[in-house]
């Protein structure tokens, strides 16, 4: 035994002295003990309060490359990367942010991080970011001052705007934007006059939105991380956590343990989560629908669906079961190669293991079916019975940070914030509470002339016509004026927050981006889009910092809305964007009126918009999706207090200071002003709670009756609602008839009835800027926006019941004739041609000479276009090359060996990329999976010296998308990553 | 080794009892008609313990890593172990038993046999024997050697011995010196290795007159006894090809273990460094021997690679039939040669 | 006295290299250095387990028995650490290590091995605690502070355990029970000489 220790140098017995002190009672006592497995995060309930021990307080002299004697602040705010919402507490000295410790105290990670959120500290030391404005002149970057580059900027949209108009600027903005940074850039387009305004939503889980909104109401995860732990069976479909969200895995494996749970992952790939499943369905890639439908045929068949809720709570099931019978066991096998009796097996835990959950994620929805194919999903949830309760629901885990935020915040060319439409009716809403003219507002937007024989537009309604989508720019750059159904192509394009790799047919952006009069990109980095394009001038790269560079709060996946406070100073010459908004809309000349009500604070260039303020204004005309009650006061509150939050149910006992009864971080619908102190709603659409303790039912919002048939609960209500059975929606008029006008106050009455004039009975839960509506509803226990039927049939969408349709591209040309894509049809102003493309595919037997299905997806390592992650150099070392998986018997075909260079190609643009292969039986036999981090090589040539000097990430790499192709959903233009072809060769 | 393993054995057994029950569990409650066409990559987890009890000697448990370093991807090498065991036990000993075992025999040879002698005396005339160039290859190899033994040995046998004299602080940074010592001679001794390979291998070839000395028993137990020899006699040889073997052998191995990242895995590593230090420690016993006789163990021979010449009585003592040849052609050549020493002239 | 061991349960790990940037930096540990890493065994097939590794501190440490120079020691909590000022950078640690702990950034006109660097357990070096003497060789010392190592503090799924043996022994056999699975408490064999027995 050598256990021994050593005392040479300086060092001695009393500087150790201390050590065992600490370390010894660590783990020797009982008191010990429980701190101990607190700190392992191991214990739960009871132990977070008998932690009261903080050990923090234990670091008295501090490490890490701290300066010795100086005090370390500690600031708390949350990761950047995915929506699981992962606290991250800084530790800061001298204004440099030093060290990152675990946050215990968070419900939601508890302390833990993936690789990215436990390497966020590097984002403020980033010697690879964006470090002052730069501009391209003649071909060269070249650095300029903010003044002038904003200037610069401005009156070149001046330009174009006159000329052009301006639906020509698209404004596409961001995920990792705080929810005021996304409030404000939206209100930024609809004050320049545009509903062309965008961001990562449209391509990440915008079918998912349409489809789960359509069918009860609000476009959201309905439960939370934590509920799965009450799940007893969970299908994750069209999604791989363990990479994407590595620490929403801690809940689904604790749920999984603790429950004895079935983990049933239904993937074309066997991926990291599968590996951790007790049931794994290979699918072929596209075929969501008849799976889903060939589990349905088997719940059917055996009775083992929900009669009671489908009765009460479910409109149109029958139409489902029409379709359903067509996929019988045999044709489900011969369509997905799925074995029957294994999607039987499966059908029959999802349908009786109850509670279950079904988990997806852009497997799902980057489809040409993805809305259809969500809405597919829903129908299992709902003839199932599971959703509205513990352990079940539709647990959808969004992409980016803020990407639920930024969505709830409207950044979408089809709704204004909080999901006004853009009706005459939303745009009155918001202009009252931006305390605007309407007409100021409508003479913002351009006329269209008629065009290709299709009728133009007047000023209202353009006002009123969804814009140009960020998986089509490029098309409305490049297509014949006739077919882009707007006064004129899109001549200019402000990126904020946005990677240039991330959508599909990338040759055609490069040559989008190549012939936009104006590029600016305001980032903490170049990203792809200041390399893609062979572009000279008129480019601007605006430095912006992250969010731990500045304070505001964000909307993680389970609609709890988190507080982050400004770790440090924005580093180098990088602003944040509350300010750069506020500078562009000063320059454009209605800063007046935008900030109106907003207050101004000295930021670190001059006066900038205050976050709280802006939330305060956000709080002031949320009703819709009750982002109202979320006043900055409660939320910096609960991220104090963020130890009194159960970790499963996410409450704070009544008791607790602050915070009490509240669920944590205030999840959307949090109903009312924030005086009323609604708790937030933890589950959605759940009748077995009071709503003034978060309960709800499915929304009524889709009328109240279709050919003769309700469309509202029967003898179903929330806990304790005065109305026991379905109703719609409230306004001060239906408040009348049930005599709880009574109830409202004066203050409230006047208000509603100024509001409202001649038409005050009109006045809605969602308009009435009193908040009066839904206080007295939450009086009375009644929902506010109604409780109505979710529709298993949606009248309104392309498909009413989701049916089968093959990929455009797809290796089953046989079943193209019985399951073709849409037809061709316009779509956000501009031509879908989806059905066109498929045909032609199969004329031209694209199929032999692409016989390899290529799908795409993440690593754990990288997020989104991989700018940021690809610039950091703790994460960057991990992953260094660009790869693509491909089987061992494809590989052996085509002589390729592990690690060898390969040419992946495309059907479309003789698209092609250089990149090694990674020999697996991850991907079935066919199918080749590429990750989607990687720019900075266009096929096969090095962009690293198009970079501006010292921004180029550590690594670089093939896009994914230069050989993706064509194909978009018909709802909401989502584009298709998930199934195209390609052909793999040796390089 | 072999009770650690009917230990580790036994614990693999109670654990592999433990996972049985757990599958006839989870067999109970999957209905035998669909397994067939499950997946469950839960219970069809890897175990450390089957990979253990399927792993090969010096074999490791592996598996792939996202980093380039490919040497990562090794996850559990329990031949660490065994090597750690060879080095701390076997050789340690090999060592050990090397270097003190030849430095007893000298001795004892010494005392028994005490220096041998010119038998018949110093003659007074000095034959060349080795020139400038064969004597700088040897002082350049012999030079470098030294020095590696002695960093060589330290490192083996230098934490036993200098750390309880010089504390950890001094033998640390000696010893570090040492590792550049060693890194950087290393080749000054492989030029060296090569330079006497080209000079000396075609007086180095084994003969008829090799038997016959090596019967003789090279003349060294007896005085008076000189059995024939060449320019070099069998012992030299075997001192010569000792040194060109052992040396060529240290060679590569030390350049395998000097650029780690060019040579295998960790068990290529563990081979060459074994095989170093055992022929490392073998040459070294052999080169007490040979600097023993080379010195004080003889008298005349320090002056072969001294100055280069000998007394012409010890080369006919020792190396008959070279002396006789080097006489004659030395001779020859030295007549025409101005400055030339004058011809070594027989002692009768 | 804490007998301190880390305890990879695979079948909560899913490669997520949390452990690997932590420890990345809460140490600053410089590009080509992994003083943690994740293996995945049968990448890709059905009973794939990814393992977090590094240095196990074992009991009897190989690495210290081979040290030519000595620079080896055990703390109190059985912890191993090592002094840089003491490491020649021989390499012979790294021939012992089962683990593969040991690393060495490349110094030299050889490309050859600087001073060894390995995880510390959070637990420094010979140096006075949490001084910047310290950090700049070893990194933080967190268990000085109280704290157990990073890599296990922040693991995602709660799949690396750090603390006493006995404690995370009887975790990982709680947790073993409860599902009714568990692949090893893997490298306690070969480090400590014992298994988690269930």
């Amino acid at each position: 035994m050598l256990v021994k220790r050593k005392t040479h140098g300086t060092s001695g017995e009393a500087r150790r002295a201390r050590h065992p002190a600490i370390v010894a009672g660590l783990v020797n006592q009982a008191i010990d003990r429980r701190t101990f497995l607190r700190r392992s995060g191991l214990a739960v309930g009871g132990l977070a309060a008998a932690g009261s021990l903080s050990l923090g307080a234990v670091r008295q002299a501090e490490a890490g490359p701290m300066a010795e004697g100086v005090a370390v602040e500690t600031r708390k705010n949350i990761c950047t990367h995915c929506s699981v919402g992962c606290t991250v507490i800084a530790e800061v000295q001298n204004g440099v942010w030093v060290g990152q410790e675990p946050a215990w105290e968070s419900p939601i990670n508890r302390g833990t991080h993936c690789a990215k959120g436990a390497s966020v500290r590097e984002l403020v030391h980033g010697d690879r970011r964006l470090k002052y404005p730069m501009k391209l002149v003649g071909g060269q970057w070249q650095r300029t001052s903010w003044e002038e580059a904003l200037t610069e900027i401005s009156a070149k949209l001046g330009t174009i705007r006159e000329q052009s108009g301006a639906d020509s600027v698209f404004w596409l903005g961001s995920a990792k934007f705080s929810n005021e940074g996304a409030y404000l850039y939206r209100k930024l387009a609809a004050f320049w006059g545009t509903n062309s305004v965008d961001h990562q939503a449209r391509i990440c889980h915008s079918t998912t939105v349409a489809g789960v909104a359509n069918t009860w109401g609000y476009g959201a995860q309905t439960n939370s991380y934590n509920d799965i732990r009450n799940s007893k069976t969970m299908i994750i479909m069209g999604g791989n956590p363990a990479e994407a969200h590595p620490v929403s895995l801690q809940h689904v494996l604790s749920g999984k343990e603790l429950n004895q749970a079935n983990m049933i992952v239904v993937d074309p790939r066997f991926t990291r989560t599968a590996a951790h499943a007790t049931e794994y369905v290979r699918i072929r890639p596209g075929t969501d629908i008849p799976v889903i439908w060939g589990m349905m045929w088997h719940i059917f068949e055996n009775g083992w669906e929900d009669k009671d809720f489908i009765a009460s709570r479910v409109y149109g099931m029958d139409e489902v079961r029409k379709e359903v019978a067509k996929w019988t066991p045999e044709e489900v096998e011969r369509v997905s190669g799925v074995p029957g009796e294994q999607l039987k097996r499966v059908a029959e835990m999802f349908a009786t293991q109850k509670p279950s959950t079904l988990i997806w994620c852009m497997g799902a929805t980057q489809k040409t079916v993805g809305t259809a194919n969500v809405r597919a999903y829903c129908n299992l949830l709902l003839a199932t019975g599971n959703v509205g309760s513990e352990g079940t629901g539709a647990n959808i885990f969004r992409g980016h940070c803020n990407v639920q935020g930024a969505t709830d915040l409207g950044l979408d060319v089809t709704s204004l914030p909080l999901y006004y439409g853009l009706a005459e009716g939303g745009w009155r809403h918001w202009a009252r509470v931006w305390e605007v003219e309407y007409d100021w507002l409508q003479a913002r937007f351009d006329e269209v002339p008629a065009k290709g024989g299709r009728e133009g537009r007047d000023r209202k309604a353009n006002m009123e016509t969804p814009g140009i989508t960020t998986t089509r720019w490029f098309d409305a750059v490049m297509l014949d004026p006739e077919q882009v159904d707007q006064r004129d192509n899109i001549k200019a394009m402000m990126v904020f927050g946005h990677g240039g790799n991330t959508v599909t047919r990338m040759p055609e952006v490069a040559e989008g981006l190549k012939r936009l009069d104006l590029l600016v990109v305001a980032d903490p980095h170049p990203t792809t889009f200041a390399v893609l394009g062979e572009r000279t001038e008129n480019t601007y790269l605006l430095p912006i910092c992250t969010q731990f560079e500045c304070s505001g709060s964000r909307t993680a996946s389970n609609r709890s809305i988190q507080w982050g406070d400004k770790v440090v100073e924005p580093i180098f010459e990088s602003a944040n964007d509350y300010w750069v908004i506020y500078q562009l809309a000063e320059k454009l000349g209605f800063a007046d009126r935008m900030f109106k009500n907003i207050e101004m604070v000295e930021g670190k260039f001059g006066p900038e918009p205050q976050p709280e303020s802006v939330l305060s204004e956000i709080n002031r005309g949320g009703w819709s999706t009750g982002y109202c009650g979320q006043s900055p006061e409660r939320l910096k509150a609960h991220m104090a207090n963020q130890g009194a939050f159960d970790l499963v149910t996410l409450r704070a006992p009544r008791d607790a200071a602050d915070v009490g009864g509240d669920y944590y971080g205030l999840p959307w619908p949090c109903w009312g002003t924030p005086e009323i102190r609604h708790p937030g709603t933890h589950i959605l659409y759940n009748t077995n709670l009071h709503v003034k303790d978060g309960g709800g039912s499915f929304r009524a919002r889709f009328g109240v009756e279709r050919e003769g048939v309700t469309l509202l609960a029967e003898g179903s209500a929330p806990m304790g609602s005065e109305l026991t059975d379905g109703h719609p929606e409230f306004t001060y008029g239906v408040l009348k008839q049930l005599g709880w006008d009574a109830d409202l106050t004066q203050a409230e009455r006047t208000r509603i009835e100024t509001q409202g004039g001649a038409n005050a009975d009109a006045v809605s839960w969602s308009t009435d800027l009193s908040g009066g509506i839904q206080r007295v509803c939450l009086e009375h226990g009644a929902i506010p926006f109604g409780n109505g039927k979710a529709r298993a049939m949606a009248w309104n969408l392309p498909d009413p019941v989701p049916v089968h349709r093959e990929p455009i591209y797809t290796p089953r040309t046989d079943l193209v004739a019985q399951y073709p894509t849409r037809d061709d049809f316009r779509q956000q102003r501009v031509p879908n041609i989806g059905h066109t493309v498929q045909k032609t595919a199969i004329e031209k037997s694209i199929a032999r000479d692409f016989p390899i299905i290529l799908t795409s997806g993440r690593l754990v390592e990288y997020e989104g276009g991989g700018e940021e992650t690809r610039s950091n150099k703790w994460l960057a070392e991990l992953q260094q090359d660009m790869f693509v998986e491909i089987n061992p018997a494809d590989a052996a075909a085509r002589g390729i060996g592990e690690g060898q260079l390969v040419w992946v190609t495309g059907p479309e643009s003789g698209a092609k990329t250089r990149v090694k292969a990674l020999v697996t039986e991850r991907v079935g036999r066919g199918v080749a999976f590429m990750p989607f981090h990687f720019a900075g090589w266009f096929q096969g040539v090095d962009q690293r010296a198009k970079y501006p000097q010292g921004t180029d990430p550590i690594v670089l790499g093939e896009s994914v998308n230069t050989v993706t192709t064509y194909g978009y959903d018909p709802v909401t233009g989502m584009q298709e990553t998930k199934v195209t072809l390609c052909q793999i060769a040796a390089a | 080794m072999l009770r650690a393993s009917l230990t580790s054995f036994a614990k693999g057994a109670r654990t592999a009892l433990a996972a049985f029950a757990l599958l006839g569990l989870a067999a109970v409650l999957v209905p035998s008609d669909v397994r067939a066409q499950s997946i469950n990559p839960t219970a069809s987890a890897v175990t450390e313990e089957q990979l253990l009890q399927a792993l090969q000697p010096g074999g490791e448990i592996a598996g792939r890593v996202s980093i380039p370093d490919q040497k990562a991807t090794g996850l559990i090498k329990p031949g660490g172990q065994d090597w750690r065991a060879f080095h701390q036990g076997t050789m340690l000993w090999i060592t050990a038993i090397a270097l003190l075992g030849m430095l007893a025999i000298v001795v004892a040879f010494y005392a028994v046999r005490g220096k041998i002698t010119i038998d018949s005396g110093m003659s007074g005339l000095k034959i060349l024997r080795f020139n400038s160039f064969e004597r700088f290859v040897h002082w350049l190899t012999a030079g470098s050697f030294l020095i590696l033994a002695l960093t060589g040995l330290n490192l083996v046998l230098g934490r036993y011995v200098l750390i309880p004299l010089f504390g950890p602080e001094a033998f640390a940074a000696a010893t570090q010196w040492g590792k550049y010592a060693h890194n950087y001679l290393a080749w000054p001794f492989m030029a060296g290795l090569v330079f006497m390979l080209a000079v000396w291998i075609k007086d180095n070839i084994p003969d008829r007159t090799d038997v016959a000395w090596l019967k003789a028993g090279g003349g060294l137990l007896k005085k008076g006894v000189h059995p024939d020899a060449k320019k070099f006699n069998a012992g030299q040889k075997g001192i010569f090809w000792s040194v060109i073997l052992g040396g060529a052998a240290l060679s590569v191995t030390g350049v395998l273990l000097l650029f780690p990242y060019l040579a295998g895995g960790y068990a290529d590593w563990q081979l060459v460094q074994i095989i170093h230090g055992i022929v490392a420690a073998v040459l070294v016993a052999i080169m007490v021997g040979h600097i023993y006789i080379g010195s004080v163990g003889m008298q005349g021979a320090f002056d072969a690679m001294g100055s280069g010449e000998v007394d012409f009585n010890w080369a006919k003592e020792h190396h008959s039939l070279w002396a006789e040849e080097a006489r004659r052609k030395q001779g020859g050549a030295s007549a025409g040669t101005p400055g030339a020493r004058p011809a070594p002239q027989p002692a009768e | 006295m804490a007998r301190m061991k880390f305890l990879c349960d695979a079948d909560r790990c899913i490669e997520c290299n949390a452990c690997v940037t932590a420890c990345k930096n809460e140490h600053e540990v410089p590009w080509g250095i992994n003083r943690r890493r994740v293996v995945t065994i049968n990448d890709g097939t059905p009973g794939e387990r990814s393992i977090s590794m590094a240095c196990m501190h074992c009991t009897d440490a190989p690495c210290a028995a081979v040290c030519p120079v000595d620079c080896f020691y055990t703390t109190v909590d059985a912890v191993v650490l090592h002094s840089k000022d003491l490491c020649i950078g021989c390499g012979y640690c790294f021939y012992a290590c089962p683990f593969g702990a040991p690393q060495y950034p490349r110094v030299g006109n050889f490309g050859s091995r600087g001073k060894m660097d390995k995880c510390t357990y959070c637990a420094g070096g010979p140096e006075a605690d949490v001084t910047m003497a310290e950090y700049e060789k070893y990194g933080a010392n967190r268990l000085a502070e109280g704290k157990l190592p990073i890599c296990a503090e922040m693991c995602s799924t709660k799949a690396l355990l750090a603390g006493d043996g006995e404690i995370i022994a009887e975790i990982y056999r709680e947790r073993v029970v409860t599902r009714g699975y568990g692949s090893g408490a893997w490298g306690w064999q070969t480090a400590y000489k014992e298994t988690v027995a269930i």
